[in-house]
């Protein structure tokens, strides 16, 4: 609400252009829309840390590039697919009585001017757009109804205030550059925007990292000034901690694995039962382990383990460590003051709801703590030396471990479980996925056809496909552009680049081109990844419904929903209605049209991200290859989109042109 | 076969009434005696609730069919034939009395099942009767003066049918909450510690009330025995809610569960909170507030839908209005230097005029994630509100000192807001300020003209343990417990109960019955703790955890009921046995098998109670 509100009082002047050019002529309308849209983008782009943009290497540079332009399109084309859709329903619809003549001089004109968005609409619907369609569709369906002139107009009217108010809203988000440092040393650069979760963040990187997704991947920050390092928790908002970052700040994230941030789930015992001897805990049988989750997390109200002990505490600005007897409860850490009962006189030493914990590196050193295993506790703003931080010892790491997860849980409760929850289905679904990959792949004999027939994963690989050439034959004469070029360039890449990982795609590659046009065996190719990713985020084998979480903006999340949707189309419809726009009923039309977007938006944004090179490895390097796939993707929508919101990507484009011959 | 005179007592005629005569034969069953027995009393009546009680044995003769040679019963056996069910008063966890008319034949756990369902109680199985502290008669006896509210009237339909609910229209006392104590209910304030801790005075569930020794119009208590309260549903739970509420809360007040004193102050602004939510919307906890909360987000939803629609005109002027400028207001800041501030969305900015205060100010403070206290003397006209920004240094101490309490009424709630991200468009700003004035109020009022005052000013030390109300005076108290009552201000009114059993809940001696017990091999006495899912050995003299057993690792518990010993076998060959000092070796056996038969529950499926398993679990040898 609160965006909403605001977004109104930024851009009241043009709202009223808005409102008022809303009239029945839509030409002029629209072009004015445009504009106001791309001056928001032009914001967007501006909120930038442009800094950290000049200081990215090159690739980083072209993937992010890739990145924004996808963005951006997509945002420019969405309009444009909402209006088409408006203008199918009406054409669809031949319920509506004789369409008056202001309607139909409508329609004409906003298909004609759509006709450059077309292409666009290929790659429509960024992952902004994406969690907005649902708002879009109400009014969809009542159109159809609505037999009154005006109330079609009004209809239209507000369509596209909400759309003007959608467009606001997306040139709002902030936006980080995030560069994460990988397990081997390496580095890959991300856009975060403040709407994706660690979670998100997570998948997408699985995305790129081909790595076995299982629930020890985490993201977490180091501080190196202060010596520290924490695990965000999924559930977190990873621009919030960035934005805590000074601007200096040598702060790093890393992608890791750490075994201790489900250890609580997957030993239960070694936190809630510590006290008792080793021998017992190890022997902890299966269903008891579930029975102290159960006991602890199912309940009404969380458990946090029982734990006391005797901690150094770091004396305020002093280089003492003194020793206490500290108590953690649901509401906060306690100590107990000498000579006091544990029980009644217990001393509040710190509440949770402004600290995160952090581990403390080599503190021995740095602060003369009586031992390395040290764990801190301060406000996320805090980024320097100060009185405020909380600074505390323990003897061993497992002490640490049990203190600072009994933290964790104290301060984020249900949530943690939560977060196991969904990091344990998406690991095992992960982990189906290539076991059933690898069965295909050990019985080659398997014709693709077959796989195609029983729709299996692969099968929905390039079932997406069909549907994707009508709409992409939507308002264009010369059909074939769009899906083209990324054909040509694009085969030989993903090719290379699937080939390093275990998946079965390669292998089965080389019979599909033989059915499929070569365009359809590239996609097929790349939707791959993305299948197996939201695979695992749902339901492996059986592809039930898409998984449309809004896992995020993820350009990856999306491809799935087009890989489900389409066998329908298939087979209600032609295969191949090359100008089917008006066959099909706009509901949906509309569905599948968002959606294969995202897929090219997938190859143009993330190909160049991941760019494994042809040796199989997935360090990112050679900007050679990112090249490569990129130029169709910003090829496509300067030629294909002159008229309408081209303009700003072909300069975007024309810039990048620029930058490579600078090189 | 020899005819021999069978004497009864017939209970409706009165004590003094001479026993009526029948003359029976062993063979005869006792639907015969009490036929026999009505025809000669000449009495017209309905005797359908009536049954024979065998004063000596102490046991109900239930059986119509049974001969009484089958009974065992003699020439000399003293009958009494009277009604099974008897008025009862009944204490409530929420401190009021209730009359009811509850079944003194059956056993304790069906009688509870009764009442339980009159009152509208889901999960009867969780609640139990017990005897109350014996009630010492103080100098300042209002207590004799209670309200009894009577629902003896109220039809007792057969304990079988548990489909719908007796009381449709709830009498409103059994989800109110009386919470305008001015101090501690005698009976309440002043049993000693270890008898009410120790002392375990659960009736029996096996056996029935007669047979424990209760009479009409005895005083019992209805509370939770059970600490696991399995599928809390606050749509149909409004009385299990309310009744578990008060019975945590007296819990916490009366310190028979230890809690620290932050926690103290949480349930404290808690409990502030909810006697303000009762007292101002009586209605809602009747009339479902799971629905009331869905129709405001659904109102809500509607005008985010609306945003786009036709009338943005119309957004455009609620937006404007709810905007709340607050901006020409002064303030002084740290130093005492007067300042114009400013307030804007969750930020403060600050000029040196209010001339200026169009141009750049002299700073901007972000108040999202900071601290905010209060720093207020009301006799001293003190307004000052002290704010912890965190900024990548450390934390950033400012002070602001407002003119009066009005200006810093609003600027605190203000403050607040923005801490935790709001804006003053929020629409729990006006609530906000109200309660920062009526707790200024609190302070400033001295405590004689407080005390009569019972609607909007509340009593602080009604709403924390003795404990604290002797450590602390009340106008340092109010500004601790509004501290903690700031961060539940928000919640509806069933999600502060919620929220306060699931404080309650999570404090570490949650669930735990205590009793003393002898370990056998052990010379001194223990206390032995029993939690919903463990068992726990704790030495007197320490009060330290010595041991604990949990129940899924346990193979079988045996009691001789001849030595009244409890004798318990683990997993991994540990064995246990111990007789129980402060209560019947039968209470502690009662104990541990309702909590296995609770813990079944959430595995089962249906949600019929299975009463046989109950009975299997906790009978002891009643139940063979």
């Amino acid at each position: 609400m609160d965006d909403i509100d605001a977004m109104f009082s930024n851009l009241l002047g043009e709202m009223d252009l808005l409102t008022q050019s809303l009239g029945v002529e839509t030409l002029p309308p629209e072009s004015s829309s445009s504009t106001s849209k791309e001056v928001n983008f032009t914001m967007g782009f501006a909120d930038m840390n442009v800094e950290s943009l000049n200081e990215l290497e090159e690739n980083d540079f072209d993937a992010l590039m890739a990145d924004l332009m996808a963005d951006l399109s997509a945002t420019e084309n969405k309009l444009v697919a909402e209006l088409e859709e408006q203008k199918d329903a009406k054409v669809a619809n031949p319920d509506l009585p004789a369409p008056p003549r202001e309607l139909s001089s409508y329609v004409v004109p906003s298909l004609s001017t759509t006709t450059s968005p077309d292409t666009g609409l290929n790659t429509t619907y960024t992952p902004l757009a994406d969690s907005h369609i649902p708002s879009f569709s109400p009014p969809q369906p009542p159109q159809h109804e609505k037999p009154s002139m005006e109330d079609v107009e009004a209809q239209i009217k507000s369509d596209k205030i909400k759309l003007a108010l959608e467009k606001l809203k997306e040139a709002k988000v902030k936006k980080l550059v995030v560069k994460v440092v990988m397990n081997d040393g390496s580095s890959k650069t991300l856009m975060v925007d403040e709407r994706q979760t660690v979670r998100d963040v997570l998948d997408n990187l699985f995305e790129k990292t081909h790595c076995d997704c299982n629930v020890d991947w985490s993201l977490s920050e180091t501080n190196p000034e202060l010596q520290l390092e924490r695990g965000f928790e999924d559930h977190e908002n990873l621009v919030d901690p960035l934005s805590a970052w000074t601007r200096d700040s040598e702060n790093k994230v890393l992608f890791q694995e750490r075994t201790e941030k489900y250890e609580v789930f997957k030993n239960p015992q070694n936190f809630y039962l510590w006290k008792k001897d080793k021998k017992t805990l190890k022997d902890m049988k299966d269903r008891d382990k579930e029975l102290l989750v159960e006991e602890n997390f199912c309940g009404p109200s969380i458990i946090v383990p029982d734990l006391e002990g005797v901690l150094y505490l770091r004396e305020d600005n002093k280089k003492s460590w003194k020793p206490r007897l500290f108590l953690l409860r649901a509401s906060g850490i306690y100590y107990v003051p000498k000579g006091k009962s544990k029980t009644r006189d217990l001393v509040c030493f710190v509440q949770f709801d402004n600290v995160n914990v952090y581990y403390g590196k080599e503190y021995k050193n740095k602060y003369k703590a009586p031992t390395d295993f040290c764990f801190v506790l301060k406000h996320p703003q805090i980024q320097k030396e100060s009185q405020y931080i909380k600074y505390l010892c323990c003897d061993d790491s497992w002490m640490m471990t049990l203190w600072v997860t009994g933290i964790r849980i104290a301060k984020y409760g249900k949530s943690l479980y939560e977060n196991y929850k969904t990091s344990m289905a998406k690991a095992q679904l992960t982990s189906a996925w290539n076991n059933r990959s690898t069965t295909t792949t050990s019985t080659p004999s398997t014709s693709s056809t077959i796989t195609n027939a029983k729709a299996s994963g692969k099968a929905n690989g390039y079932a997406p496909q069909p549907p994707e050439e009508p709409v992409a034959n939507i308002g264009i004469e010369p059909p074939p552009p769009p899906p083209l070029p990324p054909a040509q360039i694009l085969p030989p890449h993903p090719t290379v680049k699937r080939s390093p990982s275990p998946n079965a795609t390669t292998k089965k590659l080389p019979s599909l081109p033989t059915k499929y046009p070569p365009s359809q065996a590239t996609i097929f190719n790349l939707p791959a990844p993305p299948l197996s990713q939201d695979d695992s985020s749902e339901s492996p084998p059986d592809f039930l419904p898409p998984p449309p979480p809004l896992p995020d903006p993820g350009f990856l999340s999306l491809p799935p929903p087009v890989s489900f949707l389409p066998p329908p189309p298939d087979s209600d419809f032609p295969l191949p209605p090359p100008p089917p726009d008006p066959a099909f009923c706009p509901v949906t039309n509309r569905v599948p049209k968002p959606a294969p977007p995202p897929r090219q938006l997938y190859m143009g944004a993330d190909v160049p991200a991941p760019p494994p090179p042809p040796p199989p490895s997935f360090t990112p390097t050679s900007s050679v290859i990112k090249t490569a796939p990129l130029p169709p993707k910003r090829t496509t929508p300067m030629q294909a989109a002159p008229p309408g919101g081209g303009d700003f990507m072909s300069e975007l484009a024309r810039a990048m042109a620029k930058k490579r011959a600078n090189q | 076969m020899a005819v021999w005179d069978l004497s009864v007592t017939l209970e409706d005629l009165g004590a003094e009434a001479p026993p009526i005569t029948v003359s029976v034969t062993s063979d005869l069953h006792i639907g015969g005696v009490i036929l026999k027995l009505v025809e000669k009393s000449q009495v017209r009546r309905d005797w359908s609730d009536h049954a024979l009680w065998w004063e000596q044995k102490q046991q109900w003769l239930l059986r119509p069919s049974w001969t009484l040679e089958k009974c065992g019963i003699h020439a000399d056996a003293r009958l009494i034939f009277m009604p099974q069910h008897k008025a009862l008063k009944l204490g409530l966890p929420n401190g009021l009395t209730i009359r009811v008319r509850a079944c003194f034949s059956g056993s304790v756990f069906r009688t509870v099942l009764g009442i339980c369902k009159m009152l509208n109680i889901r999960r009867p199985e969780e609640l139990s009767l017990l005897r109350p502290v014996e009630e010492k008669k103080k100098k300042k006896d209002k207590d004799l003066s209670e309200e009894v509210y009577d629902l003896t009237d109220v039809p007792l339909t057969s304990v079988h049918s548990l489909c719908d609910p007796v009381l449709t229209d709830l009498p409103s006392c059994l989800v109110s909450r009386p919470c305008l104590y001015n101090g501690m209910p005698a009976h309440f304030a002043d049993s000693p510690k270890t008898e009410k801790v120790y002392k375990i005075r659960w009736l029996d569930s096996s056996r029935s009330l007669m047979q424990q020794g209760v009479q009409e119009n005895d005083r019992l208590w209805l509370r939770f025995k059970y600490y696991c309260f399995h599928d809390m549903e606050p749509k149909y739970d409004a009385v299990r809610l309310t009744q578990l509420y008060e019975q945590a809360r007296w819990a916490i007040l009366l310190e028979d569960i230890d809690c620290t004193e932050e926690e103290m102050m949480l349930f404290g602004g808690l409990q502030y909170h909810i006697n303000k939510l009762s007292l101002s919307e009586p209605q809602a906890m009747t009339s479902t507030p799971a629905m009331d909360d869905l129709d405001s987000a659904l109102q809500c939803l509607e005008v985010k839908l609306d945003v786009g629609g036709s009338s943005p005109q119309d957004l455009l002027v609620r937006y404007d209005d709810s905007k709340f400028h607050i901006t020409p207001k002064r303030l002084t800041l740290k130093g005492y230097k007067q300042y114009w501030f400013k307030f804007k969305d969750d930020s403060i900015s600050y000029y040196k005029s209010k001339e200026e205060s169009l141009g750049e100010p002299i700073q901007q403070i972000n108040l999202k994630g900071c601290e905010v206290a209060p720093d207020v003397n009301v006799a001293g006209q003190k307004f000052c509100i002290r704010l912890l920004i965190p900024a990548p240094e450390g934390m950033n101490e400012v002070y602001l000192r407002c003119e009066n309490e009005e200006q810093y009424s609003r600027w605190m709630a203000a403050c607040r807001l923005a801490s935790k991200g709001k804006s003053l468009a929020d629409t729990s700003f006006q609530s906000e300020i109200q309660s920062i004035r009526s707790f200024l109020a609190m302070q400033q009022t001295n405590p004689s003209t407080n005390s009569s005052q019972t609607d909007d000013n509340i009593n602080t030390h009604s709403l924390v343990s003795p404990r604290y109300s002797k450590k602390y005076k009340t106008k340092q108290l109010a500004p601790k417990i509004l501290d903690a009552y700031q961060n539940v201000a928000q919640l509806s009114l069933t999600d502060a109960l919620l929220r306060f059993l699931q404080i309650w809940q999570a404090l570490p001696d949650f669930g735990l019955s205590f009793v003393v017990v002898r370990f056998k091999g052990s010379r001194k006495d223990e206390v032995l703790g029993i939690a919903p899912n463990r068992l726990i050995r704790i030495d007197l003299g320490v009060g330290d955890v010595v041991k604990t057993w949990r129940y899924n690792n346990m193979r079988q518990w045996n009691v001789n009921w001849d030595i009244r010993q409890v004798a318990i076998e683990f997993d991994g060959n540990v064995n246990i046995a111990f007789c129980c000092v402060t209560a019947d070796c039968k209470i502690v056996h009662e104990f541990i098998g309702g909590y296995i038969f609770m813990s079944t529950r959430s595995r089962e499926q249906s949600d019929t109670l299975n009463e046989e398993l109950f009975h299997k679990l906790t009978g002891g040898h009643e139940a063979l």
